[in-house]
């Protein structure tokens, strides 16, 4: 009978305790691979040289201002959520990205975004996001590079990664994502004529689908290992969903479908990875939802009418700024506190 | 997600109960010597009434209450008084086990007042760890109808299997003494919730469910998760109710007592057997007999230990309490106590201290296992930051101080105890803002035993006149003797009724916050009974003097 129990009780244990912070940034990680190998096979080993530089980007200037700081360097960098950061903003920029505009990317998100604000746990912004955005906002040219999938070395690719390339030859490796496309389709071109046209170089749109497959892939690991919850994701991609269904049914002939929203972009890779990194989240059950949901409905929006394709970055900074906000009126009521009035 | 009949959050730490489960439960061999604290129980220390060299029994009253919320201590081996100290009482046994034991008594037949006061003179406190004297505890419900008492026998902390092991032996005096309780406080039902992890001690419940009397006596048997054994998370478990923030159980008319008191307080009554000893679990990988044994109260907890098996160079670290909410023993040479119920003789592996802290990454997981509801990372920035205000709008003192939080939080952050300075230091600010008031109690407290003292030296002067000469003094008539005695009884009724004000609001406090410090109300009641006591004398007196038709003396009249 207590053997039975003993066993019974250690697996429930199992699922209980949880992992130590750095084992969480470290799983976090590990669920990114089906999605840097996806996006490696199909757009080559730019990817990789974006992740790797952008780690080791991460951990040295995390290392720096640490010393600065006069912290302790060993134990932080440990916790592997520098590490995290530069995984995060490396698979967002276009394949090989030029090394400095990494090292930019990266001073913005560990030494501003993060640091300057007190370092893990205290950042209100997400700082891989930040990076991405002011990146986004002050080169536009290199973070449209995406070329159309390739083989696994693209040509130049030292050249792209070492910068030396010339800015005259940039335009024309540059190709659209199919979120950019649809975007910067034509007013008069109705979508289904968009589409009859193929506007993209073949398979480029699968790769993305197979891409976004990828991390879904990742982000189920994270809620059966528990390193998230359910409520951001859940809440974001049902706002998402919503909001693109009703743009539809408003104008079928315009509007990208439901299942384009979701399966393009970084819709689903911000959903797990983006969107519920904790520091900068809501923390209440509730003011996650909300999180989430608001998520959604701003990239929904900011798609349909605002001036960026993508949207995911401009979303959860946006959210991000709200967060105060969400945690102050999101108290849950302590049990005891509903049958006594207002007595505190 | 929680049901209407759950508690929110909770976690499933590794039970660790098989250890101390599987073997009986056994007396441990009387102690050569025993110490004996003064303070075992809530409130005030108890206060020694005998003398170094006094030859005692067991059962002997050895020290006595001190104030209200306090308990009588009973020697708990016969021999000398070998060192009263200011904290403690040590007896050297004499090896005869001599009893001195209260009558017998019947409690299906016994008046509730008697019932009371022997739960009172049998020094029972609540053996589940808070201490709080029985009889206040069954006192608070004059205030409240209680339809329903709780048997709380969830014991839901990891490794701890006292209440386990003391329903399979004694699972039907358990219950008697539930019916006495329940008859005390007039409660109508009786529930008894119980961890599904304790198969034999619910069988042993079942076996005597049907003979218990008056009573019926349901049994619930709930799913196995930590706290469930907290007052408040087991009401709303078994009978969804919820306990009102900064309210009693009483309040929504449950009482609650665990099972080692209720034997306790049949023991006391049935046996006439005061408190003595108590079942304590010895368990943890550093002993190589763990279990469960009767212990003798003052039993040094090295000498415990030692008979269980305990192997030094394995032994990392002692702890008294389950592994959640207990704390770690600075030494072995430490009694065992009316609220020792486990010691857990941990090895290095077994309960590693924790790892350093890291940041807070606002996870969000202590929020989700938070039993009360709680947000403990935002409690915790605040206490890190001292913002009394705003951990008091994040509901501080609605925290039960379970842990699970801390045991979840993957940054290692210990946040209880974070709370548990916060609230410290909040009691003291306070206690600190409340000094000028307690000064003032303080001399009102001084003014009323002057009143009381002048009032029996006035009654002893009258008495020993009207003994000297039979003769009335001239002023004063036969009327204003009357009107005299009118007044005296109204202002003796308002001095009753505000000490049981004085009580009533001590008990309360008391049991809402055991942590609290009860100085200040304890000087209030006994203003209130020093007031008492001075209108019970000048209505004697006066009603004396009526009886002998001599007016009342003017003074009387004045020192109202
Ligand atoms: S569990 Fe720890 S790290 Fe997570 S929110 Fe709570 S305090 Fe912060
Ligand atoms: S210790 Fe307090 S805050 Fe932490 S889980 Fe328990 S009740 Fe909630």
């Amino acid at each position: 009978m207590s053997m039975m129990q003993a066993s019974q009780t250690d697996s429930q244990n199992a699922a209980a305790k949880r992992p130590s912070t750095a084992n969480i940034m470290r799983w976090v990680i590990i669920a990114t691979l089906p999605g840097i190998v996806t996006m490696s096979y199909f757009f080559g080993l730019g990817v990789l040289s974006n992740v790797l530089l952008a780690a080791a980007f991460g951990m040295a200037f995390e290392a720096a201002i640490l010393r600065l700081r006069k912290r302790p360097i060993r134990v932080t960098l440990n916790d592997s959520s520098a590490l995290l950061t530069g995984v995060l903003l490396g698979v967002s920029l276009p394949p090989a990205s030029p090394w400095w505009l990494i090292g930019v990317g990266m001073v913005a998100a560990i030494i501003v975004a993060k640091q300057l604000y007190g370092g893990l746990g205290h950042n209100p912004f997400n700082p891989a996001m930040v990076g991405y955005a002011l990146l986004l906002v002050s080169f536009p040219t290199y973070m449209t590079l995406w070329a159309p999938p390739q083989g696994a070395v693209p040509t130049d690719l030292w050249a792209h990664i070492s910068g030396s390339l010339p800015t005259a030859q940039l335009d024309s490796l540059s190709g659209a994502t199919p979120l950019d496309a649809f975007k910067h389709k034509s007013e008069a071109m109705l979508a289904s004529e968009f589409w009859a046209a193929q506007p993209l170089p073949s398979g480029t749109l699968t790769a993305w689908r197979l891409i976004a497959v990828a991390w879904l892939v990742g982000g189920v690991l994270l809620l059966v290992k528990r390193i998230i919850s359910w409520h951001i994701p859940v809440a974001m991609l049902s706002s998402m969903i919503l909001l693109a269904t009703l743009f539809y049914l408003s104008s079928p002939s315009h509007a990208g479908s439901p299942l384009f929203h979701l399966l393009t972009g970084a819709t689903l890779f911000g959903a797990f990875f983006i969107a519920t990194d904790p520091v900068s989240a809501a923390t209440s059950r509730r003011g996650k939802l909300i999180y989430g949901a608001g998520i959604g409905a701003l990239i929904m929006i900011i798609r349909s009418v605002g001036g960026y394709p993508d949207a995911v970055a401009f979303a959860v900074l946006l959210m991000n700024l709200c967060v105060p906000l969400l945690d102050l009126y999101s108290v849950p009521r302590p049990t005891g506190h509903a049958s006594r009035g207002d007595r505190r | 997600m929680p049901t209407a009949f759950d508690f929110p959050g909770g976690i499933y730490p590794p039970e660790r109960k098989h250890r101390s489960q599987q073997s009986a439960l056994l007396e441990a061999p009387l102690p050569r010597q025993v110490i004996l604290p003064l303070q075992q129980h809530s409130g005030q220390p108890s206060t020694p009434c005998v003398n170094e060299g006094d030859v005692v029994k067991v059962g002997s009253i050895i020290a006595r209450q001190e104030g209200m919320i306090s308990s009588h201590l009973h020697a708990s081996i016969s021999g000398v008084i070998v060192e009263i100290s200011a904290t403690q009482i040590t007896i050297d046994s004499d090896g005869r086990d001599d009893w001195q034991r209260l009558p017998e008594m019947n409690w299906q037949l016994s008046e509730p007042l008697a019932l009371l006061e022997r739960l009172n003179d049998s020094g029972i406190v609540g053996l589940g760890g808070a201490g709080f004297p029985t009889h206040i505890k069954t006192r608070v419900v004059e205030q409240h109808s209680i339809h329903t008492l709780v048997i709380n026998a969830a014991e839901c902390e990891p490794y701890i299997t006292a209440d386990d092991l003391t329903l399979r032996h004694y699972a039907g005096d358990v219950l008697e003494g539930a019916q006495l309780i329940a008859k005390l406080c007039g409660a109508r039902h009786i529930v008894i919730g119980i961890e599904d992890n304790k198969p034999e001690a619910i069988e042993a419940l079942r076996q005597v469910l049907s003979t218990s009397q008056p009573l019926a006596v349901q049994l619930k048997v709930i799913p196995t998760r930590y706290p469930s054994g907290g007052e408040r998370q087991l009401i709303k478990k078994l009978l969804d109710l919820n306990v009102p923030s900064g309210g009693l159980p009483a309040d929504v008319g449950v009482l609650c007592h665990n099972p080692g008191t209720l034997l306790a307080c049949l023991q006391a009554v049935r046996d006439g057997q005061p408190l003595v000893s108590r079942v304590v679990t010895l368990t943890g990988d550093a002993l190589a007999q763990p279990g469960n044994r009767w212990v003798r109260l003052g039993t040094s907890v090295r000498e415990l230990l030692e008979q269980a098996g305990l192997d030094r160079a394995q032994l990392s670290h002692v702890i008294q309490g389950g592994p959640m909410m207990g704390s770690p023993l600075l030494t072995l040479d430490t009694p065992v106590t009316k609220l020792t119920n486990c010691l857990i003789a941990a090895t290095f592996d077994e309960l590693p201290q924790a790892p350093a802290e890291s940041p807070c990454i606002r996870c969000g997981e202590c929020e989700s296992v938070c039993p009360v509801a709680l947000l403990p990372q935002q409690l915790h920035w605040y206490a890190r930051a001292k913002d009394d205000a705003k951990m008091q709008h994040y509901h501080l003192f609605d925290c039960i101080e379970c842990g699970a939080c801390s045991y979840v939080c993957p940054s290692h952050i210990p946040l209880v105890d974070d709370y548990r300075d916060a609230k410290n230091r909040l009691r003291h600010q306070r206690i600190e803002t409340l000094k000028a008031e307690h000064a003032k109690h303080r001399f009102e407290f001084r003014q009323a035993r002057i009143a009381r003292e002048e009032a029996e030296k006035q009654a002893r002067r009258e008495a020993r006149q009207s003994q000297n000469r039979r003769t009335p003094t001239a002023a004063a008539s036969a009327t204003s003797g009357e009107v005299d005695l009118r007044g005296l009884r109204i202002a003796h009724a308002a001095a009753k009724a505000s000490v049981r004000k004085a009580e009533k609001t001590l008990a309360r406090v008391a049991q809402e916050d055991p942590k609290q410090s009860l100085e200040d109300l304890e000087i209030q009641l006994a203003t209130a009974q020093e007031n008492l006591r001075a209108a019970d004398i000048q209505l004697a007196q006066a009603r004396k003097q009526q009886a002998t038709e001599t007016p009342a003396p003017a003074q009387n009249k004045e020192s109202l």
